[in-house]
């Protein structure tokens, strides 16, 4: 399905919650009553047009209008993706935790195995968090400095080719995650918690590849265009 | 139902409960092959890997969690009081027999559900082990080449299906993967 800004907010938000976090990444709050997603765009000072094409982007993995989404200026994709990690290290992180925690006190004979598991967040949680701090003291503020010296911080369509999105190891091992206790977990186990546990792993890789698709095909083709343009 | 007799080490150092276990198994579990043991030592000092299963003490398990732990699903432990949590591998030497024979027969059940692969040959081959167990020792793949005098690419095939069977890609989660399995130890891990 694809959304467009005549569509009514609340009548999406119902048939996908998982758009819940992305909306509330633009600072939009549930409690959007009957209007569309253009009307609460308007209401909360966001640009529509971006806000149609996150969310079809999210939505959608086939979905990806670039020649659309490069005519952004940078610092809206930029302020998008450092939204996005903002709410990894304050929502996300803390959800697979808790519930990764109580799945391991409610499985006294798995409590090796578990630990282990609880070893590999660690090590997807030192990954994710050096890339963040990557992007909010280097990369990020590098990118809105190129955008300010370019004309607009957009190049236009068709001046730049797909970037491509190469492997990621910290979505990968939210994936390695998930396939060990889908596929290798034995022995006596809360089948509840465990549910809770994949379900918010696989939440989080979801969100993360999209993360990566417009960092990688959208944001560093952008990044490299206008470096290109300011060589000249 | 197995072809070849379930090879049982029974580790308890009490004669009456150690002869009433191997009778239950030989007479009502019938292909089996039984040794019995007074000491996780006495065991230790043959082949001790060579069985399917161990009967024990939770206190004989604890105290040697280095070898049991990797075989965990293979190990049956003997409790005073009874246990109905379903799945584990717990039977309580105070329960009625039936009650015994009926907890031995889903113990052994669902260890032979796990002995069938999801997918046939979805099984790691001995050489994937030995890469496996290289990989998760931080060798990078021209170290495997050479440690195991094997071609580069053919490393690359090795790892290739690896990944494909086991649906893990990273090398923390072929770690976890190759601790679980008891492929390595956490020692060799930190060398």
């Amino acid at each position: 399905m694809q959304l467009y800004k005549s569509m009514q907010l609340g009548g999406v938000i119902h048939e996908y919650p998982m758009l819940i976090p992305i909306v509330g990444r633009f600072g939009i709050r549930l409690g959007v009553g009957e209007k569309s997603i253009g009307e609460i765009a308007a209401e909360y000072g966001v640009d529509a047009d971006f806000l149609v094409m996150v969310l079809n982007t999210y939505l959608n993995e086939s979905y990806f209008p670039e020649q659309k989404l490069r005519l952004f200026h940078v610092s809206q994709i930029v302020d998008y993706l450092t939204k996005t990690n903002a709410y990894y290290l304050k929502f996300q992180l803390p959800n697979i935790e808790k519930h990764l925690k109580a799945f391991i006190a409610s499985s006294p004979k798995n409590t090796r195995s578990l630990d282990m598991l609880a070893g590999l967040l660690d090590s997807f949680t030192a990954e994710l968090k050096a890339r963040i701090a990557r992007d909010t003291e280097v990369d990020f503020p590098g990118f809105l400095a190129l955008g300010r010296q370019c004309a607009g911080g957009t190049v236009g369509a068709g001046a730049m080719g797909a970037g491509a999105v190469p492997e990621d190891n910290a979505e990968l091992l939210l994936a390695d995650m998930q396939n060990i206790l889908i596929r290798f977990l034995a022995g006596d186990y809360n089948e509840n918690l465990c549910y809770a546990v994949i379900f918010a792993l696989n939440s989080m890789e979801r969100d993360v590849r999209q993360h990566n698709r417009i960092r990688h095909r959208i944001l560093y083709p952008i990044v490299e265009a206008m470096r290109q343009n300011a060589g000249r | 139902m197995k072809e070849q007799p379930r090879r049982i080490a029974v580790l308890v150092a009490d004669t009456l409960q150690s002869v009433g276990l191997q009778t239950l198994l030989s007479d009502y579990f019938a292909p089996v092959e039984i040794e019995s043991f007074a000491s996780y030592g006495e065991m230790a000092a043959g082949t001790p890997e060579s069985f399917d299963y161990y009967v024990m003490p939770a206190e004989t398990y604890a105290l040697h969690a280095d070898f049991f732990l990797p075989r965990r699903q293979r190990v049956i432990l003997l409790a005073q009081q009874c246990d109905d949590r379903p799945g584990a591998n717990v039977i309580s030497v105070s329960c009625p027999q039936e009650e015994i024979l009926g907890r031995l027969t889903q113990i052994f059940a669902q260890a032979d559900r796990a002995d069938m692969p999801a997918t046939p040959g979805r099984e790691l081959s001995a050489r994937e082990v030995e890469v496996l167990r290289l990989i998760v020792r931080g060798r990078i793949n021209k170290e495997i080449a050479d440690e195991l005098s094997i071609g580069f690419q053919t490393v690359l095939t090795h790892r290739k299906n690896i990944t494909a069977k086991l649906g893990i890609k990273t090398v923390s989660g072929l770690t976890f993967f190759a601790l679980m399995n008891g492929y390595v130890s956490a020692d060799e891990i930190r060398q």
